[in-house]
């Protein structure tokens, strides 16, 4: 039965940007595709996963080559070459399939590596195809296996837990030194993209335009960039004074020389009364601080080489955790699989005549001494009674189960488990 | 464990002490459990141990107090227990009011080694308390310059910590590595800091006052000089030097200064508990 689930996908591994720009699925489409994965009877239910760095099919399909008949739709559905989709698809089937959404959850195929943002992902992906009513029986439970897996990975190992961009070791450390950016206050040093990215971003984390200073050999630069932000530009010459009253400052010029000196930083913060620690990230190269601010006290300085080199580190250690998460995807895809099998037509069946044999045989006990009292004859007329009894009551639902295509049965099975608690269904 | 049962064999004390020595032994060990991988039973099972200890700590308290008919305080003994019940409920009080859990792992142990010393000082023998020690204004002034001290001793962990949580940011490219990673910012332990040395100063300033208020009136004919003990003088350094301190820091000090000065401040608190009240008073020993 596990040979039902089939998946299909375009990723980051094996199909290049522009290819998987034309395979974005918007929820409208991805409705639309779905209901016509069914329509072509290619799928009986199924989901579509599509992020930015990939686009997966998961489904249950009782075609052999179910995989492929989702890529040939697709290559219509999409208007893309069908040898284009064909090569650079990778596709599975059974076992293979389930444990590729479950390492997607995971956060082991991303590409970067343990990022949490694929489980709201997938979660979004199962909403939709809920909404669009393809989620049945075993999609719904292979997405609900899949979350599990991926929530189990992010809380019992370090995968996700330490950033591993440049960005976000800067995000990091505000973290470390201050307990929220709100109401703090930052200077930008310099008018590239970097410190317009980075105007964007700190007030996406909380600290008020306004509190945004800008500073720039060319003033007209750094006007531009704050009346842009809606921050502040403050004269190259105050550079100093306004250092001594930020709590971040951010430099990345393209000066050859540093631009903040340690004498005249220690001078500014003397002259200032100032609270609270100074975070510097210099991501300039060359450097704009001079090292000597190092030995300031309040002052924590951060170069691109040491960012780097924090990213660098946090990425090895995350890698270090990979055999934890792949100790966790094995277990959480043997638990799906055990649960898929228990859905097959013979096992339910026999659970299903198991469970009301021993009911026959628990009521035939009850009356035990009272039977004792008939003839031997009329013992085994009660015998076949029952035993005809409890053939009858299964035959409509060992007809039922085998009925219709493979979403169907396996509900009616899940169903089955389900109403009369025959082991082995969870 | 016969610290606890007192001069008049309380063994509800006993009880209730050894009750505590357990939950704090317990907290402590959630606590650094929690440090080390936080999990949020173990985080709740420290809290709930720690309430369980502070609870059991005041109960004894209150037996021993009764059945000494005094203060519970009067000798080393439960002036330890007082302090160690004060440092759980500060713990309590900043995990509470900052959501978070990283001050217990330091701070269990030390009321843990109070009680455990508590429990294991001798006994005091006097048969009935000096009649002058009796009173809520003595008993006031004893128990809100405890409350300072152990206000006094939550910021100079909190000012350790931040010391520490410096130092590892100052590593540059391993700024995010080792145990100091998992501490909570230098803004939350600055602020914390300060809020218990807050606490600290006025409850100092108004027991201080109480003792002044006290002595004046009973200490005016028997102990005209009292105002030359050497604890009350080593009690008014230690509050001047607190208040400077916070007003230092209120009004925009470096905070790694003000961490520094907080320590340094918590020595003469240590010299004022031990050396001064052991050795040098005459009017503050322990009787």
């Amino acid at each position: 039965m596990t040979a039902n689930v089939v998946f299909v996908g375009w990723s980051h591994h094996g199909a290049p940007l522009d290819l998987r720009e034309r395979l974005v699925f918007t929820p409208e489409r991805s409705r639309e595709a779905l209901e016509g994965l069914f329509r072509e009877r290619i799928l009986s239910e199924g989901a579509i996963v599509s992020t930015c760095n990939r686009a997966e099919v998961y489904g249950l399909s009782d075609r052999e080559d179910g995989a492929a008949a989702v890529a040939c739709f697709l290559s219509d559905f999409q208007a893309i070459d069908a040898a284009v989709l064909r090569d650079t698809a990778f596709s599975g089937r059974g076992e293979p399939a389930v444990r590729h959404l479950f390492r997607v959850a995971s956060g082991l195929d991303s590409m970067v590596l343990g990022e949490a943002q694929i489980l709201g992902q997938i979660r979004e992906a199962h909403r939709r195809a809920s909404e669009a009513r393809t989620a049945r029986a075993v999609t719904n439970r292979l997405f609900q296996s899949a979350l599990e897996c991926g929530k189990r990975v992010r809380s019992e190992t370090a995968l996700g837990q330490r950033p591993t961009s440049v960005a976000g070791v800067a995000l990091s450390l505000t973290g470390r030194i201050f307990e929220s950016l709100a109401g703090r206050r930052v200077l930008l040093v310099g008018a590239g993209e970097t410190i317009e990215l980075t105007a964007s971003l700190l007030v996406e984390q909380g600290v008020a335009a306004a509190d945004v200073l800008f500073t720039n050999r060319s003033a007209d630069k750094a006007e531009a960039l704050a009346a842009r932000s809606g921050g502040c530009a403050i004269p190259w010459e105050e550079r100093f004074r306004a250092l001594a009253e930020v709590d971040v400052a951010l430099s990345a010029t393209a000066a050859t020389e540093p631009v903040m000196r340690a004498a005249d930083v220690a001078k500014a913060l003397r002259r200032v009364r100032r609270r609270g620690p100074l975070l510097v990230l210099d991501l300039a190269v060359p450097r704009d601080f001079d090292t000597g601010v190092d030995d300031l006290p309040d002052v924590y300085r951060y170069d691109l080489d040491a960012l780097q080199g924090i990213a660098a580190r946090n990425t090895a250690e995350r890698r270090s955790e990979v055999p934890r998460a792949e100790a966790i995807v094995d277990e959480s895809v043997t638990a799906f699989l055990a649960w898929l099998a228990s859905l097959s037509h013979v096992d339910v069946v026999r659970g299903l005549r198991e469970k009301l044999e021993s009911a026959r045989r628990e009521e035939l006990g009850r009356y035990a001494g009272k039977l004792q009292r008939l003839s031997p004859e009329d013992q085994k007329v009660v015998e076949r009674l029952t035993e005809t009894l409890v053939a009858k009551i299964l035959h409509e639902p060992t007809i039922g189960l085998k009925e219709g295509d493979a979403s169907d049965r396996l509900a009616r099975a899940a169903a089955v488990r389900a109403l009369f608690r025959l082991e082995g269904g969870e | 464990m016969g610290g606890f049962v007192g001069a008049a064999g309380s063994t509800t004390a006993a009880v209730f002490g050894a009750l505590a020595l357990v939950a704090y032994a317990l907290s402590a060990a959630f606590y650094v459990a929690h440090l080390r991988t936080p999990r949020p039973l173990v985080g709740k099972a420290a809290t709930t141990f720690v309430i369980l200890g502070a609870a059991c700590n005041l109960e004894a308290l209150y037996a021993r107090s009764v059945a000494l008919h005094s203060v519970p305080y009067r000798d080393l003994l439960g002036s330890m227990a007082l302090l160690g019940f004060f440092l759980a409920v500060l713990n309590v009080v900043l995990e509470l009011r900052h959501h978070d859990r990283s001050l217990g792992p330091f701070l269990m142990p030390v009321v843990l080694v109070l009680l455990v010393l508590a429990l294991e000082l001798p006994v005091s023998r006097a048969a009935a308390p000096r009649p002058e020690l009796r009173g809520s204004v003595f008993a006031l002034h004893v128990t809100l310059n405890m409350l300072g001290y152990a206000a006094y001793a939550v910021s100079c962990a909190l000012a350790v910590l931040y010391l520490a949580v410096g130092r590892s940011l100052k590593k540059r490219g391993r700024a995010l590595d080792g145990a100091a990673s998992r501490l909570p910012s230098l803004g939350y332990l600055e602020r914390a800091s300060r809020t218990s040395l807050g606490v600290g100063v006025v409850a100092s300033a108004i027991g201080f006052g109480l003792g002044i208020y006290w002595a004046s009136h009973v200490w005016y004919e028997k102990n005209p000089a009292w105002a030359l003990d050497p604890k009350v003088w080593a009690a008014f350094l230690i509050l001047g030097f607190y208040a400077v301190t916070l007003v230092r820091a209120h009004r925009g000090a470096s905070p790694v200064t003000t961490a520094r000065l907080v320590i340094a401040g918590f020595a003469l608190v240590v010299f004022s508990y031990t050396a001064v009240n052991l050795f040098l008073t005459r009017l503050h020993s322990f009787t």
